[in-house]
């Protein structure tokens, strides 16, 4: 029996008939020879300790709250705005002239009356304020659980409001208990960023114009991808929403190619973009070096200009010669090292190559969110059943702009990218793991407990909420939300300082200590002139 | 080679004169009669919901586990910022209501994840705290948990509803109202008073209730160990000393087996008194004057022992409480503290202080500022209070002070006082950070939540032993502010300049 099959085993002896059935159907062990399913984005088990957010969560605090020049007013009681001030190290700056609110976290702190009596008078009265003192380029509201129960009217205040002030006002209907995890935010946000930023501007593209999409730039991870990127001659036209700036991504329909970085979270707007712009995406990964390298490749060949081509191989040269030694470096001191990584939509599956580089092999993987075709790839799509909560979630249809809709590829060309590079696809995260390992999706502290027990991977890979526990059973654990107030991770560089900070946590001497001496030899005591020693 | 003149920044009547200058100057420049630039808006809130004291609390129950009803971002937010913390593990489950729950009521939800809860930790409390969804959908948690006791299929399991919206106050009401809640459901359970009275019988080794808010788990261990100096027991209601601050053990441990047991919350009507440090919360938020309400346990709301003055008065009502002395080793520590605030003095009084944060710990610390001399320019916190605004007035007046008091506030207004007031030392939680970076006003660290440094829950600045540590660090702050560059600044300020004279670069200055 495999040790995978072990511990799914054991894990799910732990759990009364109905949970287990539950939790089974979420685990998957890798076998390349059979097409396999896992269940994914589905109701969260109460009382299991999943480590799951809110809609809110994914909303504003993934998607929209990156974009720098904004507002982001959160509508309710103030703990919503307060926990989500900052925590996720998405790092931004001013465009020249511009304004940077990251620093900050806008509420209207609702209180009982508030509740009572509606909250749309001082969500009004906020945006005045708002304006007032920071004249913003644009302002969001996000709504909190209670705003949707006692009616407050967010997107016909944003309406009157935008009129007024002469600004854009965008409403977000996240309220934290839509969906079932902040997925369901990731795609509220999306619908906005569609139906009214996107094509609102339109300033023509330079060439090589490119846009990223789902890269926040946690610990400056966008900079690193930009540096490379800038340097092979691309135009960055915008970040969704990484470092963003609400008129870019106003004009990001402009742009020749969509770039997609995180799947599950944007993958909306990337497909919604280029039924109504004709702009195509393409699924990359910018880490590691491998990764990067390959994305370069790819964008390169979907490009297909001589000049560009050889500059990306020219940089791709200089950049990886410039970081081999260091990599080889961390290679020797960490191969053979196995690891967990539970996190993300995409992360569990973009750090495994990076992960490998540097000679860990990953054992268990799972996302906290993703959705079935995260796992088993995109071609899954049309089997994948709606249940009632996804449906709860506006599905917003587009159509092609005839004023704006361009091709930018020869159909008959395009076709035949198609076979090369992964145009409109992503082949999911199962498809990365090699056979015997474990997927599970949503995964838990008790199922966690036994990973670590039965598994004693060296390195785990995940959020703060499950680091201590982690920790505490003598298991290096890396915050792959936030990076450990690290990074950035990404692109040449950023593989550099992941493979610096996973040597550290692995190889800290502080490990060797978790035994006490006296447990591990007998103690030595002797007489030393007339004096008992004991050491 | 250029002389050095001696540095006098620090002398304390010039000091004083520019203090008195900058108040008067301050009277008349303007009448702030508002805590906040903006009435709708929080520009970055200075407090947290209520969910969060109540989860706090709970970690300091023995046994006991959480369970949020509402929306997993509540749970999930929550352990978050205590892990970040603490670094500590922090299981605490969720309800995980749904759209459905929203429409049809979270009972379903509610019941499910106690069930698995209970399945999965067995743990022999479980708090269920509410959460703005909960309250704003009307779900009755007494009702529900009612009809889970009922089901009888978890006997022996004590399961408290605990009414928290997150709109209803800030993190401190929740904190006491959980207290309270715990404290109403063990001592008042019908079917417990048989066996209270039997436990009473016996005879009961004195002891003291103690309820501390805002404390570190190490303030905690500081205060037991004084009150144990004078010969009684204290239970801390909750003690989160080892729960969140526990030693390696290469062992999760699911459920924590420190913190304040059922059996010792059902006997805390028979201590000598209640002594709750921390006493800012309105009269029906506090734990200690329900019991002396209700069972006639002698109730001291006192400040936080922060500094000399308020730990005087712990250890005075200690002495009341027990008809006793004062333990010889805490005169000795107090002389020991007095010795560090002389030695302190000249130093003290270059501090221009702001001190922003919970409540009862700003008062806290703001007595200590006082006491020592310092300068309080800013005591805020984003709680709603009035007896805060009250207490710091008379407590200036005593000192002859004046500094600007705001509550229900922000951080962008404090960051405008700290501006305006030339405030060189900031101490609060992490959130002052965008301030330290922005405008480079020197920070310690202290509070709830502190995430960018580690040993925040081992902080230690209760008791005397441990204000003398606090104010150690403070004067090392002020110390190195003034050590940093000095001679630069001495030559700037006194060599006499020339026009044709070439002004002469810091890291070229006389060494």
């Amino acid at each position: 029996m495999s040790e995978s099959k072990k511990l799914v085993d054991k894990v799910l002896d732990i759990y009364p008939a109905k949970v287990m059935k539950n939790r089974k159907s979420h685990m998957v062990i890798k076998d390349a020879s059979v097409k396999q399913e896992i269940a994914a984005n589905t109701r969260a088990i109460p009382g299991i300790i999943t480590n799951r957010g809110c809609a809110y969560a994914g909303c504003k605090g993934v998607v929209i709250g990156p974009i720098v020049d904004m507002v982001h007013i959160v509508h309710g009681p103030v703990g919503c705005s307060y926990y989500a001030w900052g925590t996720r190290r998405n790092k931004g700056k001013a465009r020249e002239g511009g304004q940077n609110f990251l620093e900050y976290a806008f509420t209207t702190d609702m209180q009982e009356s508030d509740i009572v009596f509606g909250g749309e008078k001082k969500l009004r009265a906020a945006i005045d304020e708002a304006v007032e003192l920071f004249h913003p380029k644009a302002i969001s509201i996000s709504a909190t659980c209670p705003v949707g129960l006692i009616g407050d009217d967010i997107h016909a205040i944003a309406r009157d409001k935008s009129k007024e002030h002469g600004l854009k006002i965008l409403a977000f209907s996240c309220e934290g208990y839509k969906g079932v995890s902040q997925s369901a935010g990731h795609h509220i946000a999306n619908n906005k960023l569609m139906t009214d930023v996107i094509g609102t501007i339109d300033t023509p593209a330079k060439e090589f114009s490119i846009n990223l999409l789902g890269e926040y730039n946690i610990g400056g991870d966008e900079w690193e991808i930009a540096r490379v990127l800038t340097k092979i001659g691309y135009n960055i036209i915008s970040t969704m929403t990484g470092n963003g700036a609400i008129d870019e991504i106003a004009n990001a329909h402009k742009a020749d190619l969509n770039v997609i970085q995180c799947h599950r979270s944007i993958n909306y707007v990337a497909e919604m973009v280029e039924t109504k712009y004709g702009l195509p995406w393409i699924k990359v990964n910018f880490i590691g070096v491998e990764g990067f390298s390959k994305a370069l490749r790819d964008m390169a060949k979907y490009f297909d200009d001589p000049a560009l081509t050889a500059r990306t191989e020219a940089v791709i040269a200089e950049e990886t010669t410039s970081i081999e030694e260091e990599m080889a470096g961390y290679k020797a001191l960490l191969d053979g090292k196995t690891a967990v990584l539970f996190v993300g939509g995409s992360r569990a599956h973009h750090y495994q190559g990076l992960l490998r580089e540097i000679g860990i092999e990953t054992i268990v993987a799972g996302y906290e969110f993703g959705h079935r075709d995260d796992y088993e790839g995109r071609d899954v799509i049309p089997y994948i059943k709606v249940d009632a909560d996804s449906r709860n979630i506006e599905e917003i249809h587009v159509e092609k702009d005839e004023k704006k809709y361009s091709l930018r590829i020869p159909a008959s060309r395009a076709e035949q990218l198609k076979k090369e590079i992964p145009w409109a696809s992503y082949d999911g995260l199962l498809s990365e793991m090699k056979d015997g390992t474990l997927v599970i999706d949503d995964l838990n502290h008790i199922e966690t407990e036994q990973i670590i027990k039965i598994l004693k991977p060296e390195f785990f890979g995940s959020g703060i909420k499950d680091k201590y526990m982690v920790q505490k059973m003598g298991v290096y654990a890396k915050q792959m939300h936030s990076y450990d107030y690290s990074g950035p991770y990404a692109g040449y560089q950023g593989a550099v300082n992941f493979s610096r900070d996973v040597a550290a946590g692995i190889l800290t001497p502080a490990w060797k200590y978790i035994t006490a001496p006296w447990y591990k030899e007998p103690l030595l005591s002797g007489k030393v002139e007339g004096v008992e020693q004991v050491c | 080679m250029i002389k050095v003149i001696e540095p006098n920044t620090d002398n304390v009547t010039i000091k004083a004169v520019k203090a008195l200058m900058t108040e008067i100057h301050r009277d008349d420049a303007k009448d702030r009669n508002k805590d906040r630039n903006y009435v709708n808006m929080q520009v970055n809130p200075c407090k947290m919901c209520m969910p969060m004291g109540g989860a706090l609390a709970l970690k300091g129950v023995k046994n006991a586990m959480t369970i949020i009803h509402g929306s997993q971002g509540c749970s999930t937010y929550i352990r978050r910022h205590m892990a970040a913390h603490y670094n500590e593990p922090i299981d605490i489950a969720s309800s995980s209501l749904s759209e459905e729950g929203t429409v049809y009521g979270g009972s379903k939800n509610l019941k499910i994840g106690f069930r698995n809860l209970v399945n999965m930790y067995q743990p022999e409390v479980v708090g269920v705290l509410t959460t703005c969804l909960a309250e704003t959908i009307g779900d009755d948690i007494e009702r529900i948990v009612r009809e889970v006791r009922d089901t009888g299929e978890f006997e022996g399991i004590d399961i408290i509803p605990i009414p928290t919206p997150g709109y209803g106050g800030s993190q401190t009401e929740g904190y006491f109202d959980t207290i309270k809640a715990l404290m109403a459901y063990f001592v008042k359970k019908p079917v417990h008073v048989g066996k209270v009275l039997e436990e009473a019988l016996e005879p009961l080794e004195p002891f003291i209730n103690i309820i501390l808010s805002d404390a570190t788990c190490e303030d905690v261990r500081e205060i037991k160990r004084m009150v144990e100096l004078f010969g009684v027991k204290a239970i801390f209601i909750p003690d989160i000393s080892d729960a969140l601050d526990a030693p390696f053990t290469n062992h999760y441990n699911k459920l924590s087996e420190e913190g304040i047991s059922r059996e010792e919350l059902k006997k805390v009507i028979y201590a000598k008194a209640t002594i709750e440090l921390g006493d800012l919360v309105g009269p029906n938020h506090s734990p200690a004057l329900f019991l002396e309400e209700e069972f006639g346990v002698k109730a001291y709301r006192l400040p936080l022992p922060i500094g000399i003055n308020n730990t005087d008065c712990l250890v005075h009502a200690l002495a009341e409480v027990l008809d006793t002395d004062i333990p010889k080793a805490l005169e000795v520590e107090r002389g020991r503290l007095m010795d560090g605030m002389i030695d302190a003095h000249k130093h003290s009084a270059t501090g221009d202080i702001a001190v922003f944060g919970d409540m009862n710990l700003v008062m806290g610390i703001a007595g200590l500022v006082l006491e020592n001399g310092m300068h309080l320019k800013l005591a805020a916190t984003g709680s709603m209070s009035k007896r805060f605004k009250e207490q710091l007035e008379s407590k200036l007046d005593q000192y002859h002070q004046k500094a600007e008091i705001l509550q229900d506030t922000d951080y962008e207004t404090i960051r405008e006082v700290i501006q305006q007031e030339g405030v060189n030392l900031m101490m609060g939680p992490s959130d002052g950070k965008f301030i330290w970076e922005k405008d480079h006003v020197d920070f310690i660290r202290v509070g709830f939540p502190v995430h960018d440094h580690v040993g925040a829950q081992r902080k230690n600045l209760m008791g005397y032993k441990g204000s003398l540590i606090f104010l150690d660090e403070i004067t090392n702050h002020l110390l190195d502010q003034k050590h940093k560059g000095y001679r630069d600044r001495m030559y700037q300020t006194y060599y006499p300049k020339k026009e044709s004279h070439k002004p002469i670069q810091a890291d070229e200055a006389v060494r």
